[in-house]
């Protein structure tokens, strides 16, 4: 019997790390825009008309695979059940060294709020991203209106996937390897999602 | 930002709408000077031409209809960059160096700094700048290399009435005053340096009554910009935190109890 199950195949790995390479091209070609303070970082992309180039064509395909990453797994992370409110109450046994054992399926609340936050965030950042792109053919509030929700959503979504990075490695070690690999250990799934080893496995956890 | 400017030796402009006769003089001054191409115009049934500001249009006469107890009659005002002295255009400009204050207070821009961002004009109180054929900003620059040789702006020079004065922007103001004209423009935002002296409410003219830089650019530039960057410190702060106070949550936790699994 193996000792690892299957959490994410081969091309929902892909998907992601297309979504997370967009991401960090997306984060550092944006950081010149953002402020004056960040100028030198037109730099990586030989000048500020560049970075734009590349803003944009990174922005076009994080907007469709971001979308698309979430509409797989819209089932897995848009319903919340009784034993993720209790998780939700708790935080997660975050704020404790203490012990603590939630009965968690697939995925625990705080990677379906993260899941809806980036869906909700690449929505609005492709939206006002278009009026921005074409500024003078949108009536000027829109246009004003976009660079500042852009600006919201561009630190928002970085702050949640500093948050969303930490979780994933050195907060909850071995979890990367469900991203690296597509398998897990079971000793993992049991700990973190045993309502989901039981529904793959049919072992109680 | 080092944007200050010296109020004592400020140039502009001080456009006195009762003198203006709706000549365009200032216009084709403008595109000589400049060495503008012509716009294509369309007639819209009315005088005015070109209805709005162009790339290859720096200045221009704006012919506002009035009718009063059955009578047409006409204002005219001259359309052109208001020189802010807190300028929204700078405020979001991305590149150091493509729009930059001159030492006689003028906004002037460097094309080759320009990265067609495009956020300047949504920036600016009144919808000013324009972007040419390779996308890079255009607008007027207050005649800089004219001014800074000691000349008069060409549009200035070319008006046929004085309704353009161009000088120091205190003695302007002050001498427009004491004439009793109503000005527009001596301390929005941070005073203009193109001033006006109106013969009737702004809104009449087609200008805001009180100029502001949009609020929705205020909130991005100077309340989410600095709010971001220090977000996002202590976000990576507070992960760091958590890994030394709580720590992570370690998987060998979880088996004691529990038969490791065997192959
Ligand atoms: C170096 C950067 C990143 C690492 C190391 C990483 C790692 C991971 C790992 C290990 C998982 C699986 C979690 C599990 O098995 O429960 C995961 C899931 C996920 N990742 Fe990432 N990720 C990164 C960047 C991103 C970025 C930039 C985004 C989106 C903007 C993103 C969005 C997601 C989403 C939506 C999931 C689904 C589960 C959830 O909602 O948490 N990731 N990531
Ligand atoms: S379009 Fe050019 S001048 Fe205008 S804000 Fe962008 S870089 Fe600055
Ligand atoms: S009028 Fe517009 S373009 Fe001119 S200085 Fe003011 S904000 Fe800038
Ligand atoms: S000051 Fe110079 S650039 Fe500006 S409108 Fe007059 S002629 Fe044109």
């Amino acid at each position: 019997m193996s000792n690892y199950v299957e959490r994410f195949s081969t091309s929902e790995r892909i998907l992601h790390w297309i979504v997370t390479c967009s991401f960090f091209i997306l984060f550092l070609s944006g950081l010149g825009l953002y402020s004056r303070l960040f100028n030198g970082y037109f730099n990586l992309f030989g000048g500020g008309q560049n970075a734009i180039l590349i803003h944009k064509a990174a922005g076009v395909l994080f907007f469709f695979t971001s979308l698309n990453m979430f509409l797989n797994h819209k089932k897995d992370v848009s319903t919340f059940d009784e034993d993720d409110k209790q998780w939700i109450e708790q935080r997660g046994g975050y704020l404790s060294r203490d012990e603590t054992h939630f009965n968690i399926g697939k995925y625990n609340p705080g990677q379906k709020l993260f899941a809806i936050f980036i869906a909700v965030a690449t929505l609005i950042l492709g939206i006002t991203g278009l009026f921005i792109w074409m500024p003078t053919f949108f009536p000027r509030w829109i246009v004003q209106l976009s660079l500042m929700l852009h600006g919201l959503m561009f630190a928002g979504s970085v702050m949640f996937v500093v948050m969303h990075i930490y979780l994933a490695t050195i907060g909850n070690p071995g979890t990367i390897e469900a991203m690296l690999y597509g398998n897990i250990p079971k000793s993992w799934a049991r700990k973190h999602h045993p309502k989901w080893y039981k529904e793959v496995t049919g072992e109680s956890p | 930002m080092a944007d200050t400017i010296n109020e004592a030796t400020r140039k502009g402009f001080l456009v006195d709408t009762s003198r203006c006769i709706g000549c365009r003089s200032c216009q084709v001054a403008c595109k000589q000077w400049n060495k503008l191409d012509a716009d294509k115009t369309s007639n819209k049934g009315t005088f005015e031409n070109p209805r709005d500001l162009t790339p290859d249009l720096y200045n221009r006469v704006r012919f506002v209809e009035k009718e009063t107890s059955g009578e047409v009659t006409w204002r005219f005002l001259n359309e052109r960059c208001m020189q802010c002295g807190d300028a929204g255009c700078m405020k979001v400009c991305p590149s150091p160096g493509a729009l930059f204050r001159t030492k006689d207070g003028i906004v002037s821009y460097n094309k080759e700094k320009c990265i067609s961002c495009k956020y300047c004009v949504s920036a600016c109180p009144f919808n000013i700048p324009r972007y040419d054929a390779n996308d890079k900003v255009s607008k007027c620059n207050l005649c800089q290399s004219r001014v800074e040789g000691g000349m008069t702006p060409a549009c200035a020079k070319a008006c046929p009435t004085e309704a353009l004065k161009f000088g120091n922007r205190n003695d302007l103001i002050a001498k427009a005053k004491s004439a009793k004209k109503v000005i527009y423009g001596e301390n929005v935002l941070n005073g203009l340096g193109v001033a006006y002296a109106l013969e009737g409410p702004p809104e009449q003219y087609g200008l805001p009554a009180n100029p502001s830089i949009p609020m929705s650019i205020f909130l991005w530039k100077d309340v989410i910009k600095p709010l971001g960057i220090l977000g996002f410190w202590g976000s990576i702060g507070a992960m760091m935190l958590h890994y030394i106070t709580i720590g992570p949550k370690k998987l060998e936790d979880d088996t004691t109890g529990k038969e490791a699994d065997h192959e």
